[in-house]
């Protein structure tokens, strides 16, 4: 299980996952879920919700077009009940009965599970869902976004009270291997030390800089080149020309025999 | 020791296959036994390829990719606790009651909240028609005390039955569960819901009775309210407990200390809700019906001892040593 909070020693890196550690002791991070696309499943289950009560007052309506006020009052006696379980009950079953993804959190690939990962149960999900009239308040879930924005799981009242979390199960695909263009030439990777001193973190870095420097104008890529590799260069002690160049040759080098 | 392309071209197979297991909306159990098994396999290697590639400083994308896999078929193989009868009925017979045991200081302050704006408003209205006017519109007062002018003895047709049942659920249980989740905001939300209620309760209450409809909406109150009443004070309480919780943390973090609270909560407003479904009910078809009043009355009495043997009783183990 995942301990709450902090990992001790090991920094959880800057960064919107939530690191759960399973029965099996494998950390594994979870992409969580932001403030934005929370809000557009909440529209999508609230156009869902409408159009429910919409359909149950079509109905209703028939029975006052009858005339017959017993159908009448039937009929808004079950619109009312209706409007109150989707009003209260809608998340709840869905939650439960699906494991964490309503009509909407489905839409957008999103889930609620445990803080440990593990799918929420009813009682969490009731708990979760009672607390929106607070998270709702003064209007808009103005509370709530606050909360949200606030925490570093992204989590609002309901979820800190039940103890969950909204990730996202967005597929991430496998990118080809990294290609330097042009080449390196022997000469190029001489003056660069076999096994460069850089940590996997570093060369993740470097790589999604590489990955996006086809994205940005020369300038731009020289500039952000520049503000990291003087800091591998004075690690190495050595000197470069073209910064963007040397970031890609660290990273062949780091990259070559891992 | 080998390069990241390497590692991807030898694992990837199992990846794939893995992925295919777990495709878009289909259940595990629904899947062949073997398949079953192989899924929990490759989670195990699907997991030890992850660390291995993070060892290996794979990039962003192999161990973003893995992550993926390994949260999918996580969520998949560790599923929900599945749900038993049992559990709703310990919930009902036990865990209920002695969470409100557990927690009677909260349930005597929300009933103090309650109860006393609710005595104030009715002896204030019962005293002056400004009094009552002050609290709520002129107009909404006079249309309660015209609904209770005529009295229950022709009973209501069926069809207004069921609307103000439906009514009362929308309604009441919204209030109630407002008392609960405002809790919060370190308690104040339960408070002003609770003081707010009450005193609107007490009013219209008062109104009525100053109006010379008197035995007319007691008769008619006196089914439903001991589970409404009772329901509503203890959601009440249980919001004032969280926002408590907030408060005093006995050393844990706000959050640890809430979270370590979490489970009498939910069996609180879980009662709650079922009290307040039972007063709908109740509310909605019983109230209202032509019945003689002193069938009423006893009915009240019976509900009233009902619920309070039920708070006090429920859920102890009278076999074993003393009390639960």
């Amino acid at each position: 299980m995942a301990r709450d909070g902090s990992h001790g020693a090991e920094r959880e890196p800057f960064d919107t996952t939530a690191v759960i550690e399973t029965p099996e002791h494998v950390r594994f991070h979870y992409q969580l879920a932001g403030p934005a696309r929370r809000i557009v499943a909440y529209v999508i289950d609230l156009l869902f919700r409408g159009a429910i009560v919409f359909g149950i007052a079509i109905v209703a309506s028939i029975g006052s077009i009858t005339g017959s006020e017993g159908l009448a009052g039937a009929g808004m006696g079950a619109m009312l009940l209706v409007i109150f379980a989707v009003e209260w009950g809608y998340y709840v079953l869905l939650e439960t009965l699906t494991s964490g993804r309503s009509i909407g959190k489905r839409a957008l690939r999103l889930r609620v599970v445990k803080r440990g990962g593990l799918p929420l149960g009813f009682g969490d999900s009731v708990l979760r869902n009672l607390l929106r009239a607070a998270d709702f308040l003064p209007s808009f879930y103005a509370i709530g976004l606050l909360v949200m924005g606030n925490d570093r799981w992204f989590r609002r009242l309901g979820d800190m009270v039940a103890g969950t979390l909204v990730i996202s199960e967005e597929r991430v695909l496998m990118q080809q291997a990294l290609q330097i263009k042009p080449q390196p030439t022997p000469t190029e990777l001489q003056r660069l030390p076999e096994r460069p001193p850089l940590s996997p973190g570093d060369v993740e870095a470097i790589e999604l800089f590489l990955r996006r420097a086809g994205e940005l104008s020369p300038a731009r890529e020289n500039e952000l080149a520049e503000m990291i590799a003087p800091i591998y260069a004075r690690r190495l002690g050595v000197r470069y020309r073209d910064a963007a160049r040397f970031l890609a040759l660290l990273y062949h080098r780091a990259t070559e025999r891992a | 020791m080998q390069t990241r392309d390497e590692f991807v071209a030898r694992c990837s197979p199992r990846w794939h296959e893995l992925e295919n297991l777990l495709a878009d909306g289909r259940n595990l159990h629904a899947l062949p036994a073997a398949s079953i098994s192989r899924v929990a396999t490759l989670y195990r290697s699907v997991c030890a390829d992850l660390m291995r590639a993070r060892a290996l400083g794979c990039g962003s994308d192999v161990t973003g990719h893995l992550d993926a896999i390994a949260g999918r078929a996580h969520n998949v193989l560790y599923g929900p606790e599945p749900y038993r009868l049992r559990a709703a009925w310990q919930l009902v017979a036990r865990d209920f009651p002695r969470a409100l045991r557990n927690n009677w200081l909260a349930f005597v302050i929300s009933t103090l909240l309650f109860g006393l704006p609710l005595a104030l408003g009715l002896a204030g209205s019962l005293h002056s028609r400004d009094f009552a006017y002050s609290v709520l519109p002129q107009a909404a007062l006079e249309q309660a005390a015209e609904s209770y002018s005529e009295g229950f003895a022709g009973g209501r047709s069926e069809g207004q039955d069921s609307m103000m049942a439906g009514f009362y659920v929308y309604n009441n249980v919204g209030i109630a569960f407002r008392c609960f989740a405002t809790g919060i905001l370190f308690g104040i939300g339960s408070v002003f819901f609770l003081i707010y209620n009450g005193l609107v309760i007490g009013t219209v209450l008062g109104h009525v009775i100053a109006s010379g409809s008197g035995s007319n909406i007691l008769t008619f109150v006196c089914g439903h309210g001991p589970f409404e009443l009772t329901a509503i004070v203890i959601s009440g309480a249980g919001g004032l407990k969280m926002g408590w919780a907030l408060i005093e943390t006995r050393g844990r973090t706000r959050l640890g200390s809430l979270r370590a609270e979490a489970r009498e909560l939910t069996a609180l407003i879980v009662g709650a809700a079922l009290m307040l479904i039972i007063a709908a009910l109740i509310e909605g078809f019983w109230s209202p019906s032509a019945l003689p009043a002193l069938a009423k009355w006893v009915f009240s009495a019976v509900a009233s001892g009902f619920v309070l043997l039920y708070i006090l009783l429920g859920g102890r183990d009278f076999r074993g040593r003393g009390n639960a």
